[in-house]
């Protein structure tokens, strides 16, 4: 109670001080003291308790120390021991708090009483929300098969359980988010290098970034690492967005290129160091496959040739391509994890790929660097029948180059929703929000009620949720132990999610929900086990003594010392490609019909009077999940769309007026945002506004991108691109607000 | 003797690297949860601002907070003393003793106080005191992604912060005010 510091010379305030202590013990004394105690609140209560667990507001998992006081969660503190997070939580982990303590959240088990759609829920016991469940499931196993129903998630400690469940249920159509994500990214590497490597942003000394606007789209350590080499070491970032974001505003050079053209830049620097022989002679020679043909492929991408298309001068490019070899190894082109643009979006990434490889930077420090990473111990149970039915996406033969377990998201969709390859009547949807991450979200709509039943298992009444027939409530991050989770990287770490407080409300976590549906349909065989054995079995080879109790105290168990480069440079070394070398030439590619070199092809273009709608993020949001989180909305209450003055004035339109944004599958209206920050010819709206669900109650301002994106697919990796999309906009009234 | 010499033994000041700020507002959030402040109000704030014309564009992020000032005005027109500061040069208010009249919110000359309605005493940014006094960082400092503040005491002469102090160039924000800021923004 003793308020450290005061003056003891300060005898009105010794007093005061002192009535403060006397409360404190106890006596029964009415005096001023005892508005302090309720007015210092939650400073001066017991000791606190502080469980180290792992954040997951966005899939950086983050450690997290959890404060709790008197059995409820205080305050989130950064724990410094990850070597991942590196001491920090930003905005979004600091706020989860008030997301457990969120009066919108799903409190126990509901189903649909009204129309879908309608909002009209009744309260049920998880009993019968699992009998309903498990009924609605059997009867379209029964009448059409167990293909018929769609597994989707995204990416969670316990999603796991989920796709475990729906194996074991039968059905081949499990559908993951990376092809509304970082697909093509992935593809283009592994098909390159054989692996998806990091990017040694901390020892960097030269870095190109395309989009991927890392200050504001906060990804562990790269963000913390990128600031570090600029603002530090005075490591150059070259910065290419339509956009002015953060990052450009940080960038030593930030180039506003002509959207979609990025390809052709990246080519027109592969032309200028190949061509000026600047490019690691040894490494191509010994390591790479296919340098002579990528010589003359590269032929006609002149800077020159880029500067038509990417309006950056061919002066500047030819200079940047070389400092970008003068700096190597300690350079990249940064890969970034952003979902993809263009139809074109793996070739591109490729090119990014093979632009890496040529200037020696693999497996370098600085460079880029193939992930690390601890192994964990695995829990053994019955395996299942693996499914029999092909998938409904069609993935093996319309893009068989593809991660396969993932599935191709929108094709699944256009399937399901033209009956083909055969019907689909199911849809289990564990911590994912489709109707707002995939693009038209009319035919979403259209796909959700087309079905004859959707589960959807959520902390909160997503959109997609405020369409499903019924909700079964998981428990927040903070009121669960997951499994543990083993996160590559340069710095690899095993981190330890573990309840900090028992569960507020009647929810679960999604292994009990999985159960509970298992045993339903005579599965239970497969989820014979507690969370508790998962971990135990997880950690049990972990170099440390009592791994479990280890990872309680600690919350990560980090690889200990420095981290290692150059084991994959030794001329042993066997690339995980089909030639075992790194393919700058990709027969794999040529044999399923695609380039086996990136050969560029422009962007579409938007018609005169539209604009291109280009997709970014904020570092107060995560997707459309936190939009209703008290703190954040505060900060971010609702979105905007970008528009250049130039095209502005033409249109007759100033900051604060409504304006109608229409594709050729949407129209939303949301306030314009006048701004000198983005290219004449584009505009922007923040991701994750615009809910249709009434139930989140903070989350009502602004319009959803997802009304108005029009469905693309890059050609190889199937991931959604985004930035394919054309808009008008005009104004419809001044905004009031 | 350094007392009676009027040598502080401490004296807590904050530095801030503008250029390091990505305004996230991780800092802001943190100082919500940390110290309980009611919606709508802030301790903290990061003040962006974009200049220029496209493509000819420049932004700067500006954390504000309490600089926590040598010889604050806010002290000074305090009526019952309520304002007062440490001998550590922390600013706090006495909960006591304050009646809310708002003349230390006027005379601030960093806007950085306001009225809090829920306990209904003037509030601001404490530097986390009760964390200082426990020997942790403030939250906005401890949870800061890109580390742009430096917290530390001036006095200590190996410290992080007067190291940092003696080896960059720093200004302060209006310090024509003659309150004697003590947030020391590096250049």
């Amino acid at each position: 109670m003793t308020r450290a510091g005061s003056h003891p010379g300060v005898s009105r305030r010794g007093f005061l001080q002192g009535a403060a202590i006397a409360t404190a013990a106890g006596a029964l004394v009415p005096s001023l003291g005892c508005a302090r105690f309720l007015r210092r609140g939650n400073q001066a209560k017991a000791p606190a308790r502080v469980v180290p667990t792992a954040c997951e507001v966005c899939p950086n998992k983050c450690a997290v120390l959890a404060v709790t006081e008197g059995g409820r969660i205080r305050k989130l503190d950064p724990n410094p021991a990850s070597p991942k997070s590196r001491g920090m939580l930003c905005a979004r982990g600091n706020a989860a708090v008030k997301s457990v303590y969120d009066p919108d959240r799903v409190k126990q088990p509901l189903i649909r009483a009204g129309a879908r759609g309608e909002g009209k829920w009744r309260t049920a016991s998880w009993d019968e929300a699992l009998d309903f469940t498990a009924e609605r499931l059997q009867a379209i196993k029964d009448a059409h098969g167990p293909e018929a129903v769609v597994f989707s998630s995204t990416e969670g400690f316990q999603e796991e359980f989920f796709r475990n469940f729906g194996l074991a249920f039968g059905s081949p159509n499990l559908l993951r988010h990376p092809t509304l994500c970082l697909a093509s990214v992935n593809l283009a590497y592994a098909m390159t290098f054989g692996t998806v490597p990091s990017f040694d942003l901390l020892n960097t000394d030269y870095v190109i970034m395309s989009g991927a606007n890392r200050f504001e789209s906060i990804i562990t350590p790269d963000t913390m690492d990128l600031v570090e080499a600029t603002m530090n070491r005075k490591a150059k970032l070259v910065y290419l967005d339509p956009r002015f974001t953060v990052t450009a505003s940080k960038a030593d050079e930030w180039y506003p290129i002509r959207p979609g053209t990025d390809f052709a830049f990246i080519l027109a620097l592969l032309h200028v160091i190949v061509g000026e022989e600047r490019y690691d002679r040894e490494f191509v020679t010994t390591r790479c496959l296919g340098f002579d043909e990528l010589r003359a492929h590269l032929e006609p991408y002149t800077p020159e040739w880029a500067q038509g298309e990417t309006e950056i001068p061919a002066a500047d490019i030819a200079r940047i391509a070389r400092e970008l070899a003068d700096a190597a190894p300690r350079a990249a082109y940064y890969a970034g994890r952003r979902s993809s643009w263009y139809v074109n979006d793996f070739q591109m990434r490729r090119a990014q790929a093979i632009l890496n490889a040529v200037i020696g930077s693999w497996d370098r420090e600085g460079g880029i660097v193939p992930d690390s990473k601890i192994a964990l111990g695995e829990l053994l149970f019955m395996p299942w029948d693996d499914p029999v039915a092909p998938r409904v996406d069609e993935i093996d033969t319309l893009f068989p180059l593809a991660a396969q377990g993932d599935g191709i998201f929108l094709q699944a969709r256009e399937n399901v929703l033209a009956g083909t390859p055969y019907p689909v009547k199911g849809w289990m949807v564990y911590k994912q929000d489709p109707m707002n991450s995939l693009p038209d979200r009319g035919r979403t709509q259209q796909m959700l009620e087309q079905l004859d039943f959707v589960g959807v298992i959520d902390t909160q009444l997503s959109d997609t949720a405020w369409f499903a027939d019924v909700v079964l409530p998981e428990s927040t991050y903070l009121e669960r132990l997951d499994p543990l989770h083993s996160l590559p990287g340069i710095w690899p770490v095993v981190v330890m999610r573990q309840q900090v407080v028992p569960p507020i409300h009647d929810t679960r976590p999604n292994l009990e929900i999985m159960q509970g549906l298992a045993s339903r349909f005579g599965l239970s065989d497969y989820f014979d086990f507690t969370i508790e054995q998962w971990v135990e079995a997880q950690a049990e080879d972990l170099p440390v003594e009592n791994p479990v109790e280890h990872l309680r105290q600690h919350g990560v168990f980090a690889a200990p010392g420095a981290p290692f480069y150059g084991s994959t440079r030794k001329p042993e070394h066997r690339f995980f490609t089909r030639t075992g070398k790194i393919e700058l030439y990709s027969q794999r590619l040529a044999d399923a019909g695609h380039d086996p070199l990136p050969v560029y092809t422009p962007p579409a273009q938007p018609p005169p009077g539209s604009f291109r709608m280009v997709l970014g993020r904020k570092a107060t949001h995560t997707h459309a999940a936190t939009t209703n989180n008290e703190w954040l909305a505060e900060l971010t209450p609702g979105n905007d769309l970008w528009l250049n003055p130039q095209p502005a004035l033409k249109l007759g339109i100033a900051s604060g007026d409504l304006v109608e944004v229409s594709s050729r599958v949407g129209t939303v209206r949301l306030p314009a945002r006048v701004t000198e920050e983005i290219r004449p010819d584009c505009v922007f709206m923040l991701h994750g506004f615009g809910k249709l669900s009434r139930a989140l109650h903070r989350a009502t301002g602004g319009a959803s991108d997802a009304d108005v994106l029009t469905t693309a697919m890059d050609r190889v990796s199937g991931n959604a691109a985004f930035h394919e999309t054309f808009v008008t906009v005009k104004k419809v009234g001044v905004d009031r607000a | 003797m350094r007392e009676r010499l009027g040598i502080r033994a401490k004296r807590y000041a904050l530095a801030i690297d503008t250029r390091r700020c990505i305004d996230c507002q991780a800092c802001v959030v943190a100082c919500k949860a940390e110290n309980d402040v009611p919606p709508g109000r802030f301790r903290n704030r990061v003040k962006a601002e974009t200049k220029g014309e496209f493509p000819y564009l420049s932004a700067s992020f500006e954390p504000e907070q309490c600089h926590h000032c040598a010889s604050p005005s806010c002290v000074r027109v305090c009526p019952t003393g309520a304002s007062y500061q440490r001998t550590d040069g922390l600013v706090l208010v006495d909960g006591d003793d304050c009646i809310g009249c708002g003349y230390c919110i006027i005379a601030c000359p960093y806007d950085a106080r306001f009225f809090n309605e829920q306990t209904r005493i003037v509030d601001k940014c404490t530097m986390c005191a009760h964390r200082v006094d426990a020997g942790r960082p403030p939250a906005c400092v401890e949870t800061c992604p890109t580390r742009v503040r430096t917290f530390g005491d001036l006095e200590a002469k190996d410290g992080e912060l007067h190291v940092l102090l003696a080896t960059r160039r720093s200004q302060f924000k209006k310090h024509e005010s003659g309150n004697g800021p003590q947030i020391y923004y590096l250049l």
